[in-house]
């Protein structure tokens, strides 16, 4: 640095100093090398052979032979899903150079449309073996051909078939069947000690995935011999024999599910009513005939794998086309569970058939009023009026008999407050509030107004349409309230009939069936004393009840969204008689095979428009030649004053 | 023979030659063992290419471009007066430092990691650039403090130094590269005379944070790396593959090799041509050509060190200890990664590996080291 003697002689001190530092270095640098290359020596030239026959030894890896995977039915026999076969993009990274990865991508992010980086990126995440192919995307026959033509362009390339499910009623059958889709992460972490693989399919939603574990089968695993270049030796050993997926033989008729679509559309679009659910089921095993919630979605968009935005406008759209209206969610049953009052009060004792009770304009309770819906009252009401004209002062008295903790527990006979325990995922269980409930969640009593309020099924009572549908089945066939189900029979591959799915009761109710008879007849006075007043003139005999809840969010002059129920039951021989006009006698039967209910989300109607709903799908079912249709009902107008 | 003269800021009491390049003062040695290593880089590069190596944008032929232009870098860094080093000691450093964000910002990932950055196509690897400049500004730090070298207050500034670039790499994450430029600093440390004292404790320090890496810093694929070192066959075809394979292909050498070209490796060894290229070394040179890298690498970093010892004054000392380190480290790592004694790490074997950063920033290193040798402040 500087040519100063002094600075000079510090330097050449500060060297032989460090003398033995270079020593040391020089040491490591041998040592290094020296142990390096003993290891060299013993790897190529001592032990050389042994890695060699090591070598050559071929290596034997496992692998899952794949089966096809189940099929669904309807009751009839009309198959509902395929599995179509779909070209998938893969890459095998031990077959593709390192230095043309790039350019690869470059290559299929032209005819794909997945940016390069993204194909990279995702041949780095892959943790497993060179030898594990990559899925990259599905492609369209055209790009398979196109890749298939001129391989050199595309090292490491395959494009392989692989089955995908094809709905094919599309949307009609969304929320029943769901879909399947690629395993995800988290799923795959829980699911591989039972036989999944990275990028397995497997069902997300709806029956494909409550019956996974039919439909998927069991893989088969074989074992190869690949030699060093990866290829296989000679002919797989199979280990374990595949074991083909079963098929469901669903209790859904798809025409009575397009009947219900049907009907539930004709009277959504009529005025612009967002949300709503049909079902339709046989009272006396609880099989699930119809069940159809609107809007829908293509769940075909999803097997073959939907994109994030499109999901996520799926997600976002204000009315939640994801989610089943008949079990996701929870709305007030409003007056449709007057029935679980009065068959309680009647077996409770505290009303008699013939016990009439004075219904009124309102009630007093300190400074509140409760209203009855038409602001008058009728005078004196047995049930059989009361339920018909749906009096609420008539059930404000009666709950009042019966108190929060009795009501509740009628309730909870009926199916109320718990799941049903359909075979699809994610049923809502609604809320049968009690005491004990109010207590633990809002920290108090119930008051009168509330006890009234909860037994004309508003305030906190919460549930599903199915709920409500299950426990007029149960009114219905005498008494028992069964699981609803959609499948009947789980078949082979070839379609014989391996099992037959029982009808689960859930319970016989705790009440006699006199009382059931009191308010199946009650029911049918609905219809005959003109309430529902649109189904009087229909040639076969509907019982049931209407029911209107307000919920939701306020309008600007303050006023809650009201939406519309009807769940009707119709006896075995449904026609009119001369012996029977009224049907009166009919209902009286336990032999009902068809229980229906509609429910709408925020209807704004002048009438209830699920009544209509329920009326086109009956006309539907029993192919009735005239229309019975009356358009009118469902005209926008204040149904404020026209409380059910 | 005139060569390109800078003059650097401080003349003051220079001698009319000081500053001059001398080419009699030329390693030539040093240029030898390096351009030897280089060469059977290339011939492996030949030997790999997997259609014709003649073609353009083959591994071999954009390999011989980057040797061309290793070369200019190292003629252009010998013929420069390397008191400008220090007189931009700062910018160099910005440079260094700038170039690890720059890499961080828009490098290209995989799977959430980002080192390379892509120039005309050809993908480049800043933090090796960024090696040597580091070098150069911890042996200009340590050439300030020469007189307290065994205080702790060096240690410590020493680190600091070190410490912006190290974290950027370890973010990228690169744990290998990080583990280089530790390797530098205790090379740089070690060789300008810092204290022995300091300096285990300093070693073993890092030693007592392993665990807390373990826990931190490392992903999951860097533990099922080190996981496969250990346990190579618990997953043969997963990530214990490459080990496996690399070790059954060096032993397929024998003594005296397949032969060049005859290697089976290419199509096993996915990157045989990088990281991996002494497995094919191995393969087709055999034990003997295993054995001529191996010392001509012990010559190489002597002869670095060497450049140190006959100039005496602690910029070069700590120079050319902290490109010894790095060159030690790097060849231990990746030749004992190959021989399945060191887990696998990124990190490329000097001058041999296929790479346009690493034999770029190798000749820079080595060209810095020459202009020392050449311009010594006192003549042997």
């Amino acid at each position: 640095m500087t040519a100063d003697p002094a600075r000079l002689g510090e330097e050449m001190a500060a060297q032989r100093d460090l003398a033995p530092r270079f020593v040391a270095f020089g040491v490591a640098i041998v040592l290094a090398v020296t142990g390096l290359g003993l290891r060299l020596f013993q790897l190529q030239v001592a032990e050389g052979s042994s890695y060699q026959a090591y070598a050559e030894q071929p290596l034997a890896i496992e692998r899952p032979v794949p089966v096809a995977r189940g099929l669904l039915y309807d009751r009839r026999g009309r198959l509902l899903v395929e599995n179509v076969p779909t070209f998938v993009l893969r890459i095998l990274p031990a077959e593709m150079p390192f230095e043309v990865r790039p350019d690869v991508a470059e290559r299929i992010s032209r005819l794909t449309d997945i940016p390069a980086r993204k194909i990279i990126e995702r041949l780095d995440a892959r943790t497993g073996s060179q030898y594990e192919p990559v899925r990259i995307t599905d492609v369209s026959t055209e790009t398979a051909r196109v890749i298939a033509e001129d391989p050199r362009l595309f090292p490491g390339v395959q494009v392989d078939l692989e089955p995908r499910r094809q709905y094919l009623q599309g949307k009609l059958m969304s929320h029943l069947l769901g879909w399947t889709g690629r395993i995800s992460g988290p799923e795959y972490q829980r699911l591989k000690d039972e036989g999944y693989y990275p990028e397995d399919l497997l069902g997300k939603a709806g029956l494909e995935a409550t019956y996974e574990d039919v439909l998927r089968g069991t893989y088969g695993l074989e074992l190869v011999d690949l030699d060093r270049q990866g290829l296989e030796v000679r002919a797989p050993d199979l280990l374990r024999e595949p074991i083909p997926g079963r098929s469901l033989e669903l209790t859904i008729d798809s025409k009575a599910q397009r009947n219900g679509e049907k009907a539930l559309k004709w009277a959504m679009d009529r005025v612009g009513i967002k949300r709503g659910t049909l079902i339709a089921m046989n009272p006396q095993n609880g099989e699930v005939l119809a069940l159809v919630s609107l809007p829908g979605y293509d769940n075909n968009r999803f097997a073959q794998g939907i994109s994030t935005s499109e999901y996520r406008r799926l997600l976002k759209d204000p009315a939640k086309p994801m989610l089943n209206v008949a079990i996701n969610e929870q709305y007030p049953p409003g007056s449709t569970y007057k029935l679980v009052t009065g068959a309680g009060a009647l077996a409770d004792g505290k009303i008699s058939p013939t016990s009439r009770i004075k219904t009124e304009p309102f009630i007093e309770i300190g400074e509140w009023r409760y209203w009855d819906w038409n602001k008058q009252g009728w005078g004196p009401l047995d049930i059989f009026d009361g339920f018909g004209h749906s009096s609420d002062t008539f059930f404000y008295k009666v709950s009042g008999m019966l108190g929060i903790d009795r009501l509740a527990y009628w309730a909870r006979q009926f199916g109320f407050g718990k799941p049903t325990g359909i075979d699809l995922p994610a049923e809502a269980a609604g809320i049968v509030p009690t005491n004990e409930w109010k207590e633990r969640t809002l920290n108090e009593q119930y008051f009168t107004g509330e006890l009234y309020q909860a037994g004309i099924g508003q305030g906190y009572n919460m549930s599903t349409p199915l709920q409500v549908l299950n426990a007029y089945a149960a009114m219905a066939n005498g008494g028992t309230l069964y699981k609803p189900q959609l499948v009947r029979k789980i078949l082979d591959a070839e379609g014989n009939v391996l099992e037959r799915v029982p009808p689960e009761v859930i319970r016989e109710l705790d009440i006699d069936k006199s009382v059931l008879r009191t308010m199946r007849v009650a029911s049918r006075r609905v219809v005959t004393i003109r309430h529902t007043y649109n189904l009087v003139d229909l040639p076969i005999v509907v019982a049931g009840k209407s029911g209107t809840s307000e919920f939701g969010v306020r309008d600007s002059q303050g006023r809650l969204p009201f939406s519309n129920w009807f769940v009707a039951f119709v006896p075995k021989d449904p026609r009119k008689t001369e012996a029977d006009p009224t049907g009166l006698a009919a209902v009286r039967r336990e032999d009902s095979d068809l229980v229906v209910l509609a429910y709408l989300d925020d209807t704004r109607t002048k009438g209830n428009a699920a009544t209509e709903v329920v009326k086109y799908y009956l006309q539907l079912h029993y192919g009735l030649k005239t229309d019975l249709r009356q358009g009118w009902v469902l005209e926008r107008g204040n149904f404020y004053n026209l409380n059910s | 023979m005139s060569t390109l003269r800078l003059e650097p800021a401080r003349v003051g009491t220079l001698t009319a030659r000081e500053g001059e390049g001398r080419w009699y003062g030329f390693d030539l040695q040093l240029a030898i063992f390096a351009l030897s290593l280089t060469v059977i880089g290339l011939l492996m590069a030949f030997t790999n290419s997997a259609d014709d190596p003649l073609r353009a944008g083959s591994i071999f032929t954009r390999g011989l471009t980057w040797l061309a232009l290793a070369a200019i870098v190292f003629v252009a860094s010998a013929a420069a007066d390397h008191h400008w080093l220090r007189t931009f000691v700062w910018p160099i450093y910005g440079t260094g430092i700038a170039l690890l964000l720059l890499t961080l910002f828009i490098g290209s990932g995989t799977g959430g990691v980002s080192r390379w950055v892509s120039i005309f196509g050809l993908q480049f690897q800043f933090s090796e650039v960024s090696k040597i400049l580091l070098a150069v500004v911890l042996a200009h730090y340590l050439a300030t403090r020469s007189a307290r070298l065994g205080s702790v207050r060096t240690f410590v500034g020493a680190g600091l130094v070190v410490l912006p670039m190290l974290g950027l790499v370890l973010v990228q994450p690169d744990l290998g590269t990080s583990l280089v430029f530790a390797a530098i600093l205790l090379g740089a440390l070690f060789m300008s005379g810092a204290s022995l004292r300091w300096l285990t404790a300093m070693v073993l320090g890092v030693l007592a944070m392993v665990p807390l890496a373990w826990q931190v810093l490392l992903r999951d694929y860097q533990k099922q790396r080190l996981i496969s070192f250990l346990d190579p066959a618990a997953d043969p075809l997963g990530s214990g593959y490459q080990l496996q394979q690399s070790q059954i292909t060096v032993s397929s050498g024998g003594l005296f090799g397949r032969g060049l070209t005859n290697g089976l490796a290419g199509e096993n060894l996915p990157v045989g041509s990088t990281d991996f290229v002494f497995a094919r070394v191995g393969e087709e040179l055999g034990f003997l050509g295993g054995a001529v890298v191996l010392t001509l690498f012990a010559l190489l970093i002597w002869r670095v060190l060497h450049v140190g010892w006959r100039s005496g004054d602690t910029f070069t000392l700590a120079f050319s200890g902290g490109i010894a380190g790095m060159l030690l480290f790097q060849m231990i790592v990746n030749i004992g990664m190959v021989l399945g004694v060191m887990p696998v790490t990124g990190i490329p074997l000097p001058f041999v590996t296929h790479g346009g950063a690493s034999l770029i920033s190798a000749a820079l290193g080595l060209g810095i080291l020459e202009s020392l040798a050449m311009r010594r402040s006192r003549s042997t």
